[in-house]
């Protein structure tokens, strides 16, 4: 699965496994039945005896995988990076997922009542919808657009389209948040293949600039976070980061992906990336803003709802689909003349946000 | 037994904070607190990230709490799959700290709200485990 995401990063770039001294391999481990996987995927890609490791942020492990890559050539330490992002769930049983889902907060004090990924992101949506009035219909509204767009992306796990009332109608998993407010759990991989500026300008015609890189943590305990809990500041932060590092604001950007793990979860991201203001995620959403021809088309590539939500790939995927926006190959689903894309992900139940921002 | 004891299911033995399990045997629940700087902590740690110290007093919490949000499970890991669906809650104690704990099943989940008033009391399981809910 890795080898076929580097072997057509590689044809893309017209280069070989000799050109690349070094990679990083993104997975959330805690998920691999494989220890330390960066031995066997740089193995089997052909990059030994090159330098290899593995970066894990939960699920934003490639977007900081990323960020490595840039300071290692930044450094100058190296000239060309293979960032792999991949993860493979299915080798687990849903039990195993479930038990490990389980421990996904903290372990000491929230863990032994019971926690669940959707159960955190379900008390932010709670505490958006007492204090905005945002309601069930509206989160529903993020997976049928989602969907919409993943209809498009022969690569997306969902190719079928949902509505509003199949959304509402699913089982619950952890109230308010329903089965189709989730995204589901995938196999998958993605591969950046990251150049100093001299390199990639040998390699391309059309190279895409990492312009932005922010990272930020919050406590990995709700206890521990502050606020009403209607958005997180994790991203606000990383946000913030990245926008002074570009030169931009939230205005400028064309496109964008951000982290839909649930449908509440985009809407919050519009917020704290500053495309609406605080409550004015569901505004942005119902004028169809977030739509391809809308003001700041969000996840027009299916995003993480359509695509699955394989880990430690999707921060790469979500750079990916930028990239194709930038150099005008996004087919159908391109944004006129894009030159400035953004990309949020957020790692496990916030406690890590990564903000990428590219430019053509 | 260890702090393992602590919860519906716990995952953790050894801390340096088991003496909160004495506490909960007693009925009541406990903050600590840095003796040098005299900042609270809940949940409880026995090192003071501000001052750095790691001399701490015990301090008995009253309970009274402010809900901030919540969530009802559905889907559940494995060992708390016989108890679904379950109420889980963040809620504001008078000292400004935070609490994240189960929500009484007694509790009729139409009253909740963010704002809404809870008392932070101590549970005890089936398997003797002890633990702290809102009710
Ligand atoms: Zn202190």
């Amino acid at each position: 699965m890795a080898f076929e995401a580097y072997s057509s990063a590689l044809d893309d770039a017209d280069i070989e496994s000799s050109e690349i001294d070094g990679s990083v391999v993104c997975s959330a481990t805690h998920y691999d039945k494989q220890r330390s996987p960066a031995g066997v995927v740089a193995e089997y890609l052909g990059l030994n005896p090159q330098p290899t490791f593995n970066v894990e942020a939960a699920c934003a492990s490639s977007a900081v995988g990323l960020r490595t890559a840039w300071a290692l050539i930044s450094s100058k330490l190296h000239d060309v990076v293979a960032v792999v992002g991949v993860q493979k769930m299915t080798e687990l049983s849903s039990e195993e997922i479930q038990e490990l889902m389980g421990r996904a907060g903290d372990v000491m004090w929230e863990s032994p009542f019971g926690t669940t990924m959707p159960a955190y992101y379900a008390m932010y949506a709670t505490a958006h919808m007492a204090k905005y009035g945002t309601t069930e219909e509206q989160m529903a509204l993020v997976t049928v657009k989602n969907r919409k767009y993943g209809m498009k992306n022969p690569n997306a796990m969902f190719q079928k389209p949902i509505s509003a009332e199949e959304v509402l109608k699913s089982r619950p998993v952890s109230a308010p948040l329903k089965l189709f407010d989730c995204c589901p759990n995938a196999d998958g991989a993605a591969c950046l293949i990251i150049a100093n500026a001299e390199k990639a300008g040998k390699l391309t015609d059309t190279p895409v600039w990492v312009a932005g890189l922010g990272l930020a943590s919050s406590p990995m305990s709700l206890a521990g976070r502050k606020g009403p809990l209607t958005s997180f500041e994790v991203t606000k932060n990383a946000a913030k980061a990245a926008y002074n590092m570009a030169r931009v604001g939230p205005n400028d950007v064309d496109v964008a992906e951000v982290h839909d793990s649930f449908s509440i979860t985009e809407i919050l991201n519009y917020e704290d990336l500053g495309f609406a203001k605080p409550g004015g995620g569901t505004r942005l959403l119902e004028k169809e803003e977030t739509e391809l021809g809308g003001k700041i088309p969000v996840n027009i590539d299916g995003g993480l709802i359509s695509k699955g939500h394989p880990v430690g790939a999707t921060g790469a995927s979500q750079l990916f689909a930028l990239t194709k926006q930038l150099r005008g190959e996004a087919g159908s689903t391109q944004v006129d003349g894009a030159k400035i894309g953004l990309a949020q992900n957020i790692g496990g139940i916030g406690m890590y946000a990564a903000v990428t921002i590219l430019k053509a | 037994m260890g702090f393992e004891k602590f919860g519906r299911f716990g995952y953790v033995s050894q801390t340096k904070i088991n003496t909160l399990l004495s506490y909960l045997e007693k009925g009541q629940i406990a903050a600590t607190k840095c003796k040098k700087c005299r900042r609270t902590y809940f949940p409880p740690r026995a090192d003071c990230l501000d001052c750095r110290h790691s001399t701490i007093e015990w301090v008995v919490l009253d309970g009274k709490s402010s809900l901030i949000t919540f969530t009802q499970v559905f889907f559940a890991p494995p060992a708390f799959q016989p108890e679904t669906p379950y109420l889980l809650g963040l809620a504001q104690l008078t000292n400004g700290l935070r609490v994240f704990a189960p929500i009484s099943p007694a509790v009729d989940k139409e009253q909740l709200n963010p704002g809404v008033e809870l008392n932070l009391k101590v549970a005890k399981g089936s398997r003797n485990n002890l633990y702290y809910w809102l009710e």
